[in-house]
């Protein structure tokens, strides 16, 4: 397949595929908080959270030729509302319990609703996630150290 | 989007498609013999199939077995949800199809399906054919490996069914048979001989 996805749906699928990013980069416990709040509705699990491996491939330099870098462990789960709308999750790890809050946040987050979790759980939790990457690269930076060499007197 | 077509599969994926798995093997150990599927192993009902046939398509079907359907299971739900839970390819020609699932009104034409190769007659197509039931029919006795003497079966099938099979058995290469009906399910390996009751075959 390319590259060129259908244009006419692209704000939609960006959309989803910020709040899945989210969800899968959120750590249990933020998770967790809003756990009654997610499962406040009917729900049928159509897969049961199952663990398993995914291979990871990279490209040299972000472009060159693809390899294997090695596989990870997933764990993916798919639940549907009384409504009809299907949520779906793949994680990073082996929780079972975050891949099903993740689903049905991502079923939540596809229904009428959907500025009220925008606001209530996504925003935090993105925000949570730039404070946490803005710290550790600030303690990264601290450990930067500058090579230079002396410029020799040629002229 | 076929979403809300999806519904539940095994409840517990893992040792039900393997208990599955072992009454399929029975099944085609023993020709001829019934197996049953507890109901607590079989999943949730999908509309047109057969929870025997269902429990099967979960066992059987993966990414890398193309699935042919007859018109009458050619339906949304049941394309969604096999290839949802499953992962395998539905093919339209019957060629290509590793397993094929067919109704009774089916059974007089079994051409197109592979039969495998001499080198690799495990490549053959494997048919999983819903039935109302497994007996009612014309009883015939089953003989060849798996079965000390006879095996007395009486599928409700027709004549058509055991002339197509005949024609398409080319021994070691030809078609493996599973009947299902309600939980049930019938092995018919290819090396089964059948004769009927008033000799003929």
């Amino acid at each position: 397949m390319t590259a060129t996805s259908a244009p006419a749906t692209a704000p939609e699928h960006a959309a989803r595929q910020h709040w899945i990013g989210v969800l899968s980069r959120t750590r249990r416990a933020e998770l967790l908080r809003h756990e009654n709040a997610l499962r406040d509705a009917e729900y049928q699990v159509i897969r049961a959270p199952e663990i398993g491996m995914t291979l990871v491939r990279g490209r040299m330099g972000g472009s060159g030729a693809p390899f294997n870098v090695g596989e990870m462990s997933v764990t993916r789960c798919v639940v549907r509302l009384a409504d009809g709308r299907t949520g779906y999750s793949y994680l990073a790890g082996r929780d079972k319990a975050h891949a099903e809050l993740a689903a049905l946040a991502d079923a939540h987050l596809q229904g009428a609703q959907q500025a009220h979790w925008m606001r209530e759980l996504i925003e935090p939790l993105a925000q949570a996630q730039a404070a946490r990457r803005s710290r550790q690269q600030a303690e990264t930076a601290a450990t930067k150290v500058e090579f230079f060499t002396l410029v020799r007197g040629e002229n | 989007m076929s979403a809300t077509l999806l519904q539940p599969a095994f409840a517990d994926p893992v040792l039900d498609a393997q208990r599955s798995f072992r009454a399929a093997l029975k099944a085609l150990a023993g020709p001829g013999v019934t197996q049953s599927l507890l109901s607590a192993q079989t999943p949730p009902h999908l509309e047109g199939l057969a929870s025997a046939s269902h429990a099967l398509c979960l066992a059987l079907l993966d990414i890398d077995t193309p699935l042919w359907l007859a018109p009458k299971f050619d339906t949304q739900a049941i394309r969604a949800n096999l290839t949802f839970h499953c992962g395998c390819p539905i093919v339209s020609d019957r060629q290509n199809a590793r397993f094929a699932l067919l109704d009774d009104s089916q059974l007089h034409d079994l051409s197109g399906f592979d039969l495998g190769n001499d080198r690799y007659p495990d490549q053959s197509c494997t048919l999983l054919i819903q039935l109302p039931s497994l007996q009612g029919g014309r009883q015939v006795a089953l003989r060849g490996p798996g079965i000390e003497t006879q095996n007395h079966v009486s599928l409700p099938l027709q004549e058509a069914f055991w002339e197509a099979r005949e024609a398409h058995n080319d021994f070691p290469r030809g078609i493996d048979v599973f009947f299902l009906a309600g939980s049930e399910l019938m092995g018919l390996p290819r090396s089964t001989q059948v004769a009927f009751k008033k000799g003929g075959a």
